[in-house]
């Protein structure tokens, strides 16, 4: 087991060198987050990860989760490292203090969130997959089903789940055929099935609730149809939790992640299954979409989260693996030095922490767009929206997609190794690989990114986008160091905009295939570009440091 | 039950040790500091069961400069309810012992909790100057503490078993693994935690006898020898004439 799973303090350079998050305080409703709540809150998310967390990422995956005899068997630690969780606040922590929360931003809790995730995602998602459950009922659900629900839901008790994917709507709800039919005591009665669910059924909490997809009997085809159900497992009758007719048909084996069940549901078999509708009927796709930045930067959290894991895991065997010599070095006799000496090895670590580091930075950026379009006011507040929804795309992928290549360029660091079991490598490798599958593939998000972002208010996002890089470029050309990468990226985002001017004008001479043909490579060039704006950001700060860091580890750090 | 416990400034475990002024005095720059974990862990978490089993209040005290605030604040998120820093720079175990007893000599504290020692130090010196100054009776290195009315007993290990104490309040303890199980801090505390109160009172004059000198490093450990396995007769005799181990 590697002793490292995480760089605290490339945490705290983002959080208070690069995005300074203790400014959020001079908006009332993050006023209480100073700099010492920033730093102790990562601090009791560091603890809770190494106490919790860590030491249960390989057991997860070896006694993978299993179904048997009707229920779902997870480790027998997952139920208390839930109540921990919530316990912890972490759950509720970014809701209102009304609403039982800590009003923390989202840029701090996602950056806790990247520890416990890189610790062992596995477990921590349980808790996280609540809390987005939960959000969605705090958002559009009545006060009678918020108070019904989201109590437990925050105390850790009950599990909550986003149920959408069915047999044949996958990456396209709009064929969604799971249905609702009114009845009279005002309650839905919901037949169809679910698969792939995330934490759709287990024993480490008390019940399931699902906020689930499904159509109201005769309501109108395609998207405009579907409408947000809660749908316990357990429902409460007379004071007592009885059968909701919310069955496990199964769970899935998976390639990674095993410890993190996605489970097949039938619905209403025996014709006794009820949900009860959140907000107004057929909106329930767009109540779907207005959480979806949030999901998605939390998929890009776990990704690059993964990768992290893997990075220092591949760090720590080069710096103890002896092995070959020099090229310039002809004596037989001497010995072997160790891996991390030689360029190609350099390489690949430092290919993972370009990664790591640039996905981690990219996905507090977007978080703090998340913090401004929710506390700031006027253009500002207009400003963040836009440049969140169109990196959204972006900070989901490309942590998901360079995180695999990255957690394999970890996996060769360790040569043989890195593929057999001894150590984490192989895990990170399975694990990493759903993120870009699910919460939409990069294809989809290739497409929404090209076909809807980049278009969107005639393109006022990509220039707001553009003005952004702009202005970290103007910073690092007044450094010496920077310079050349200034220029590099200023030639970058040139090169970004004439592909996006030329793609843009296929979509008004062919067809809407032609145009989005190349939506992922386009996704990919986009990303680079983004990471590209991100690296040189913390460049200017790191510079900044280095010129008044007093302390070697400082210097030690800013240096790289 | 009025609690006080005593906590301290130290290095995290991982933090590069180095010295300034001719050896003779820490190098903090660049370091992160926590709470010393005996502290926090065993001394800090027991005393709030022992609050919240029976009533009263649990006061922190840290001896320290205001730098030292961030680790108080840790303490009240913990769930202390008020924290005392004496202003002043912790020059020696005493100084820190006579700041403390003479803060506690107008509070009548039922019980005095310290760590057992810090792990810079490693001095395990304060807890028993406290209680000889304040005359009241000390068990260091305490892992279990049981209290009924004002009677506790308190186990300690000892050389190949257990001791088991009882004795009346008020008394100092000083607190070992096993006392308590640790607590990580939720939301909820950390955002309480400045809203407490955190009392900050000048020190009494103190003349310190004995005075650092200087501080050395242990010396680096010797490069690993590879022996060939092979060579059986060469490892025998590097274990015997240079390392003297058989
Ligand atoms: C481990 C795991 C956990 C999951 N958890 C959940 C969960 O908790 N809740 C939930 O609701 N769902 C969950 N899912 C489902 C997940 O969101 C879907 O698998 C995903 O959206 C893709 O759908 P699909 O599997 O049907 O693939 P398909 O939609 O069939 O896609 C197959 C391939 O075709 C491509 N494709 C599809 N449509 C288009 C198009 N229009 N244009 C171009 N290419 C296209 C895709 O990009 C992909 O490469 C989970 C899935 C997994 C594997």
């Amino acid at each position: 087991m590697a002793d490292q799973y995480v760089s605290v303090r490339n945490l705290r350079f983002l959080l208070h060198e690069v995005f300074k998050v203790s400014e959020l305080s001079r908006f009332e409703h993050y006023e209480h987050y100073d700099r010492e709540a920033a730093d102790m809150t990562i601090d009791a998310s560091k603890q809770l990860s190494d106490k919790l967390l860590f030491p249960i990422l390989t057991e997860m995956d070896r006694n993978k989760a299993y179904f048997s005899e009707g229920s779902v068997k997870v480790h027998p630690k997952l139920r208390s490292v839930i109540k921990n969780i919530a316990e912890g606040g972490w759950i509720s922590a970014h809701n209102t203090f009304e609403q039982g929360g800590q009003q923390m931003p989202l840029t701090l809790l996602n950056a806790a969130l990247f520890i416990m995730y890189a610790a062992n995602g596995n477990a921590a998602a349980y808790a996280f997959l609540t809390q987005g459950a939960a959000n969605l009922l705090q958002s559009f659900g009545s006060e009678e089903l918020k108070s019904a629900f989201i109590p437990k839901m925050y105390s850790g008790d009950w599990q909550g789940t986003m149920a959408l994917t069915e047999p044949q709507a996958g990456s396209s709800l709009y064929v969604l055929l799971s249905t609702a039919e009114p009845t009279e005591e005002g309650h839905y009665k919901i037949t169809g099935q679910k698969i792939y669910i995330s934490g759709g059924d287990h024993e480490a909490v008390d019940n399931v609730v699902h906020l689930l997809l499904a159509r109201i009997k005769g309501a109108p085809a395609g998207t405009k149809g579907i409408s947000l159900f809660v749908v316990p497992k357990l429902r409460e009758e007379n004071g007592a939790l009885v059968s909701n007719d919310v069955s496990t048909a199964g769970i899935y084996g998976k390639m990674g992640q095993k410890g993190y069940v996605a489970a097949h549901l039938m619905l209403g078999e025996g014709s006794d299954c009820r949900g009860y509708l959140v907000g107004q009927p057929h909106m329930g796709l767009r109540y779907m979409f207005q959480m979806m930045n949030e999901a998605r930067i939390g998929t890009g959290l776990m990704a690059a989260a993964t990768a992290s894991g893997a990075y220092y895991a591949s760090l720590q065997y080069t710096q103890e693996r002896a092995q070959g010599r020099p090229p310039s070095s002809k004596d037989l006799t001497q010995p072997p030095v160790l891996i991390i000496e030689h360029a190609d090895v350099r390489r690949m670590l430092l290919f993972q922490k370009a990664v790591v580091e640039g996905s981690k930075s990219l996905l507090l950026q977007c978080s703090y767009y998340a913090d401004l379009e929710m506390v700031a006011s006027g253009e500002d507040k207009q400003k963040a929206h836009l440049l969140l929804e169109l990196l959204t795309p972006i900070a989901k992928s490309y942590p998901a997609e360079m995180g695999i290549r990255s957690v394999s360029e970890g996996m060769q660091c360790l040569g043989g190794a890195g593929y057999c079991d001894d150590f984490p490598l192989e895990q990170y490798y399975r694990d990493i690989r759903v993120n870009s599958i699910y919460e939409g593939t990069t294809t989809i998000h290739g497409m929404d990114l090209l076909g809807r972002k980049v278009l969107m208010q005639d393109g006022r996002a990509m220039k707001l986008f553009a003005a952004e890089v702009e202005k970290v470029i103007q910073e690092a050309l007044k450094e010496e160091a920077l310079r050349p990468f200034a220029g590099k990226l200023g030639q970058a985002i040139k090169d970004l905009g004439k592909t996006t001017y030329h793609l843009v004008g296929l979509a008004q001479q062919e067809s809407p295939e032609v145009f989005l043909a190349d939506a992922t490579l386009y996704l990919d060039f986009f990303s680079l570009v983004t990471i590209g704006w991100q690296w040189l950001l913390q460049g200017v700060h790191a510079q900044r440091g280095l010129a008044t860091a007093t302390a070697d580890y400082d210097r030690h750090f800013y240096v790289g | 039950m009025k609690l006080l416990v005593c906590v301290s400034k130290t290095p995290d475990t991982t933090a590069k040790i180095a010295f300034k002024d001719n050896n003779s005095a820490f190098e903090e720059d660049g370091v992160q500091f926590i709470m010393n974990p005996y502290d926090e862990w065993y001394a800090l978490v027991r005393a709030l069961e022992v609050k919240e089993a029976v009533g009263g209040s649990v006061t922190i005290i840290n001896v320290g400069p205001a730098a030292n605030d961030t680790i108080i604040r840790k303490g009240l998120a913990i769930g202390a309810d008020s924290a005392v820093r004496i202003d002043a720079n912790p020059q020696s175990a005493m100084f820190v012992a006579r700041q403390i007893a003479e803060y506690a000599k107008g509070e009548d504290f039922d019980a005095i909790f310290v760590g057992k020692e810090t792990i810079d130090h490693n001095g395990s010196e304060v807890g028993a100057m406290v209680a000889e100054l304040l005359d009241q009776p000390y068990i260091s290195f305490a892992n279990h503490l049981e209290l009924d009315g004002k009677v506790a007993t308190i186990s300690r290990e000892i050389e190949g078993g257990v001791e088991v104490a009882e004795l009346e309040v008020p008394f100092v303890l000083s607190a070992a693994k096993g006392l308590a199980e640790q607590r990580i801090p939720n939301m909820r505390g950390i955002m309480m935690a400045k809203r407490k109160p955190l009392k900050v009172v000048p020190p009494t004059a103190f003349e310190d006898q004995a005075v650092v000198v200087s501080y050395e490093l242990p010396p680096a450990k010797a490069a690993v020898k590879m022996v060939d396995p092979e060579n059986l007769d060469e490892l025998v005799r590097l274990l015997h004439e240079e390392a003297k181990v058989i």
